[in-house]
């Protein structure tokens, strides 16, 4: 059975597409097979929780061979409708149902109250950065732990507009909500880069104020860019160069972390789209051997 | 209601329906459009994914009509995305879509449509191919299936075929150990006997009681029947 400490180096998140590919790769013989960084593997709840026939052979198929993490989207964690229990409930027994050590969420909303009645909207909407917030969204959280017996990450979200009555930055609202929930932080270093241009701000000054020791792993991913001063998070495109400038500077100040690729749409073949997973590993080598020297100094 | 969730309600209120609800103040419009576009495109490639025909049939503007009230007007209550689409059968079904003048057979078209996804995702069931040995005396085991009325033959409709009238229609679906999805129309009286059978019964007394239902002078013929029919649903994998 997987455990946290399984959750270590590179991974990739899991579409469908991506399964036959993975699977006509994997021979745990072979070290230097194509597939050789995967160490770890992501799956959205959304997409699984309940499957039958071919796609439960499929996740049974990647229970035995990879360590899995959870990464939530329609929970709703700043949602203004009550948290959605029955929900949790069905990802608590999911997690144990297929020996799944973690489970994150994105610190959004994607439900409202429309005419009067709690609704989905499946998609990532923006949490207005107050105090009020923070402690809203912190005693989710905590809810949500306690519902789990564990706990959970929340992962720094992408967002394209800034509520008017924010009074705090999103860096002081994320330490905020961290701390306050006491939980872990799956940073995502894509939305740092999308964020720092949608809203102006200093990527690595954003990365300096993390938390380091709360980063349970973090993600890379690509984005559209619709002007020079508007990028959207699709994960339909490469990593670029200044992302993975971010992710070096992120394991220079902090040591190296488990890192994920997240490629949503657009999917190249596998044996295109492993290079990512492959500097993934490579800037790990480096970072870990850098760290090593300097702890022997 | 804290103040800040009213602007989250005020902001999601108008991603649904722009025209009805204005966007919050202070948020730039293009910035707001990201959300209108990107969110509603989300909602439609999940519920079109799953309605080909239907699309289809009443063309991509009306198409887009449908997907944009759907957005606007239900509050969906499933997380899990496969279960979308369910929750878009329960909008046509219960909203007055008139204004639309859609094709009468619509809604049991979208329903059909559905059932493909709704088979693909029942439980397994766990018994092993052979089970039914005896086809006449022990009720036999089904693979996950739906049996189906409808009132038009929507395993036909597509853009070139458009009933007008309605024409009863019985359908068994069915998903095969391989995980292939097959339709078959059925006469009503093999409609009649899989439903007795999904109650549990014999298909020895499911066929004497159809056979007495139509005060058929030889039960035995009906029995002799409803066998042959039994056995190729058994090759088949409707019945495992």
């Amino acid at each position: 059975m997987s455990t946290l400490a399984d959750i270590q180096g590179t991974g990739l998140g899991i579409k469908r597409e991506l399964i036959p590919q993975i699977q006509s790769y994997y021979k745990r013989a072979e070290p230097d097979a194509l597939i050789r960084n995967i160490d770890f593997v992501e799956i959205a709840p959304e997409n699984w929780i309940g499957a039958s026939g071919k796609y439960l052979k499929d996740l049974n198929w990647f229970v035995e061979h990879f360590p899995i993490a959870c990464h939530g989207l329609c929970l709703s964690l700043g949602g203004p409708d009550p948290l959605n229990t029955a929900f949790l409930k069905q990802v608590k027994q999911f997690l144990t149902d297929f020996k799944i050590p973690l489970y994150t969420e994105h610190l959004s909303y994607c439900t409202d109250y429309y005419q009067g009645k709690p609704g989905y909207l499946y998609d990532l909407l923006p949490i207005p950065f107050t105090e009020e917030a923070v402690h809203y969204v912190a005693n989710r959280i905590k809810q949500t732990q306690d519902i789990l017996g564990q706990k959970i990450a929340v992962e720094n979200a992408s967002f394209y507009a800034a509520a008017p009555m924010s009074n705090m930055s999103e860096i002081e609202f994320l330490n905020a909500v961290l701390t306050e929930a006491d939980c872990w932080l799956h940073l995502d270093i894509n939305n740092i880069y999308v964020n720092s241009v949608n809203f102006k701000f200093d990527a690595s000054e954003f990365l300096r104020q993390i938390p380091g020791e709360r980063i349970v792993y973090s993600h890379v991913a690509g984005h559209y860019q619709e002007t020079p001063n508007l990028l959207i998070d699709t994960h339909a495109a490469d990593v670029i160069d200044p992302v993975w400038k971010l992710l070096e500077e992120a394991y220079q100040l902090f040591g190296t972390f488990p890192t994920l690729l997240e490629r949503d749409s657009k999917i190249p073949p596998l044996e295109t789209l492993i290079h990512e997973v492959d500097r993934i590993a490579d800037y790990q080598k480096q970072y870990h051997a850098s760290n090593q020297t300097l702890a022997a100094c | 209601m804290l103040s800040f969730q009213e602007y989250q309600i005020a902001f999601a209120a108008h991603i649904r329906d722009p025209k009805n609800n204005p966007r919050p103040k202070g948020v730039p419009a293009n910035r707001m459009g990201v959300y209108t576009h990107g969110v509603y495109l989300n909602v439609k490639e999940a519920v079109s994914a799953c309605f080909p025909v239907c699309q289809s049939v009443i063309g991509p503007r009306k198409w887009q009509q449908v997907c944009k009230l759907f957005f606007a007007q239900h509050a969906t209550e499933t997380p899990i995305f496969r279960e979308i689409p369910e929750e878009f059968l329960d909008f046509i079904s219960t909203t007055d879509l008139g204004a639309l003048k859609l094709p009468d057979f619509f809604q049991q078209l979208a329903h059909y449509e559905w059932v493909e996804l709704a088979v693909s995702a029942m439980p397994d069931t766990m018994a092993q191919p052979g089970t039914t040995d005896d086809l006449l005396n022990k009720a036999p085991v089904f693979a996950p299936h739906m049996l189906l009325a409808y009132d038009y033959p929507v395993h036909k409709i597509s853009p070139s075929y458009k009933p007008a009238e309605q024409a009863p229609t019985f359908l068994l679906v069915y998903r095969q150990t391989d995980g292939t999805i097959q339709f078959n129309e059925l006469n009503p009286v093999t409609y009649q006997l899989i439903q007795q059978l999904e109650e549990g019964i014999t298909a020895r007394t499911a066929l004497l009681n159809i056979a007495s239902a139509i005060q058929h002078p030889e039960p035995e013929v009906i029995v002799t029947f409803g066998i042959d029919i039994l056995k190729g649903l058994r090759e088949q994998g409707a019945i495992v």
